[in-house]
């Protein structure tokens, strides 16, 4: 059974292909051609202004961060101390920081480093919970409630501090800071996915699938998660936004990449400084790119959520 | 409903004893012993080996956290020995002023979002709705210390109306309260924050209130607006804000760490703050657990009083 088969069980609606098939109204009234439920949350998604705003914005910055570069030429690994702190001329045109880096192409280098930290961690937090939450579900009873306990001591344990705690050892590299973000994300998917798994568990087809004689591990990574997507989809894009605001955090507090490497959170390290000597280009543009990205993920997260909820959708 | 509350408290009891293994066993992991910041220059292998048997910091993990859980029951959070001074008097000399922060910001920001969330829902999708939602939004994104560098620059750098930094003279909870202006921005700064995430909440519950049947007999039976609104549907629009705050405690503390690393305003999260740079093991283990229980008991009063208030919630 495929994804898209599963959907059309709980939909109870066959897919009839692209929803752009223009359709004649029958005889008995005005019939709405029904597509398959990815279509139908793709096209509420595209629907909502916000939501395309979002996305515009956050694919702007990917390609500003990762092909900037290649139009805008800085170099980010020699530097003249001479040349720090300059105000923004055409020549920098965001003027220069505290090590005399471009601070326009450091936004793009940082930004890089955000955008793949935020992601990463995402992802590690993603599969973790999926797995974690699926397998929990499942299996129910005891193992279930042993299990809960756990997210629940964890979720208990303020997120800032104990990450703050390894990162003063192990958040010098892009994949050791995400593997620390990542690892302290996973909470919130796992309650999500076990939740639905608990309301996938006992429908037709899971039960059909278990009576034919399927594995557990064929249950949960053939028939649960993928029927779980639609949640963990939303929860990736909150993450994202989570992770990058942890990112400023740890930067803020000095707790970030080792130098060179920098995120946008490593560049707002010396900000408290940065104001007060009047240096508004150290500080406003990274903290401005910082906050909008975060927003446009939150709006994506928002309009995903309202296009897979089935009772939202207009139909 | 005792039984309940019976239930909660001994799941609470036993999630708080697993925030304090957890947080042990990273801590463990991180940094074993306190040995290097307290010995300092003097940290040869030796003299670290021979500091841990004298302090008991060679016993099995096992003992070693068993005297630290007997050791939080008698409130004897252990001793900084990068400050020489015990935890448990450092928590209790910069306490008051971090809860003055916390307690001062968490009013404001729900004076603030209460009203705001109603007057959203009642005028849903009205410029002024569009433009609080564009506000709250932008807000919710921000890093709270990124809002505190823009209040300071313009209301300390350019206004010159309130400090950039907290000043060195208030070291008492009494003198934060009777210098308000040392306080503002930082009160400002996390009440900020906090109404961002309120407000939101607060428009959502509300517009599900002002749908109920009874808000349509209120005005049915002729009552002004102003008495629907504030009989029928803030006591109904709020039940939800109750577990919301009950949840806010974790976001606070971290609000706290950064409001005051930033103002430079001696309290807990700037206690926090040192003891990660110094690596004072013992502080940061004591508050990272003290920050756990605080959750936890937290969401167990939010349980508690949504049963009170509300008497549809059904008891499990």
């Amino acid at each position: 059974m495929t994804d898209l088969g599963a959907e059309q069980m709980i939909e109870g609606v066959p897919s009839f292909g692209s929803p752009n098939i223009p359709t004649t109204a029958p005889e008995g009234g005005e019939v709405q051609l029904l597509a398959s439920g990815w279509r139908l949350a793709l096209r509420e998604f595209l629907s909502n202004r916000l939501a395309v705003v979002g996305l515009v914005t956050l694919v702007f910055f990917v390609a500003f961060c990762f092909l900037g570069p290649l139009f805008y030429h800085t170099d980010q690994s020699f530097t003249n101390p001479l040349n720090s702190d300059l105000a923004p001329t055409a020549g920098h045109l965001l003027g220069t920081d505290d090590n005399g880096f471009d601070e326009f192409g450091r936004i793009m280098i940082g930004g890089q480093t955000a955008l793949e930290i935020g992601f990463f961690s995402a992802f590690i937090a993603t599969v973790i919970g999926t797995i974690y939450g699926a397998v929990s579900g499942l299996a129910g009873g005891l193992v279930d409630a042993v299990l809960m306990r756990f997210v629940d001591i964890l979720l208990s344990i303020p997120f800032l501090f104990i990450v703050l705690v390894l990162a003063t050892k192990y958040s010098a590299t892009i994949f050791s800071e995400s593997l620390i973000l990542g690892l302290f994300s996973w909470l919130v998917p796992a309650r999500l996915v076990r939740g639905e798994v608990l309301t996938l568990r006992v429908r037709d087809f899971v039960v059909a699938a278990r009576i034919m004689g399927g594995t557990q591990s064929r249950l949960v990574f053939r028939h649960l998660i993928p029927n779980a997507l639609s949640v963990v989809i939303v929860n990736i894009t909150f993450q994202i936004a989570d992770s990058i605001l942890a990112i400023a955090y740890l930067g803020f507090l000095g707790f970030g990449l080792a130098y060179p490497a920098a995120s946008w959170g490593d560049m707002l390290g010396n900000a408290q400084t940065a104001v007060s000597s009047g240096y508004w280009w150290l500080v406003y543009p990274v903290g401005g790119c910082l906050v909008l990205v975060v927003m446009a993920c939150n709006l994506i997260g928002d309009a995903l959520r309202d296009a897979f909820d089935v009772r939202l959708r207009r139909r | 409903m005792t039984g309940y509350i019976i239930r909660r408290c001994i799941a609470a009891v036993i999630i708080a004893v697993g925030v304090a293994a957890v947080s042990f066993l990273l801590l463990h992991f991180v940094g074993a012993s306190p040995a290097v910041s307290a010995l300092k220059s003097r940290s040869s292998p030796a003299n670290i080996a021979a500091w841990n048997k004298v302090h008991g910091y060679d016993r099995p993990l096992i003992v070693q956290f068993g005297s630290f859980l007997w050791g939080l029951l008698h409130l004897n959070f252990g001793y900084s020995w990068f400050q020489g001074q015990s935890v448990g008097a450092l928590f209790a000399e910069n306490a008051g002023r971090t809860a003055y922060l916390s307690i001062a910001s968490l009013v404001i920001a729900l004076v603030i979002a209460l009203p705001m969330g109603i007057a959203q829902a009642v005028k849903r999708n009205s410029p002024g709705d569009y433009a609080a939602t564009t506000f709250t939004f932008t807000l919710y994104a921000m890093p709270s210390f990124f809002l505190g560098l823009i209040l300071i620059q313009i209301f300390a750098l350019d206004l010159h109306v309130f400090p950039a930094l907290v000043s060195d003279n208030i070291t008492t909870t009494w003198q934060a309260i009777i210098h308000p202006l040392q306080l503002t921005l930082p009160i400002v700064t996390l009440a900020g924050i906090t109404v961002a995430g309120f407000s939101r909440y607060m428009r959502s519950s509300a517009l599900d209130a002002l749908a109920q049947d009874y808000i349509r007999l209120a005005r049915a039976k002729g009552l002004p607006q102003r008495a629907v609104l504030a009989h029928h549907l803030l006591r109904n629009a709020c039940l939800p804000m109750i577990t919301l705050i009950g949840l806010s405690i974790p976001g606070l503390l971290a609000g706290n760490l950064l409001t005051e690393t930033l103002f430079n305003y001696p309290g807990l999260g700037l206690l926090f703050f040192n003891a990660l740079q110094s690596e004072d093991y013992p502080v940061l283990l004591s508050y990272t657990v003290l920050g756990g229980v605080l959750t936890v008991v937290g969401n167990l009063l939010a349980d508690i009083a949504v049963t009170v208030a509300d008497p549809r919630v059904r008891l499990d």
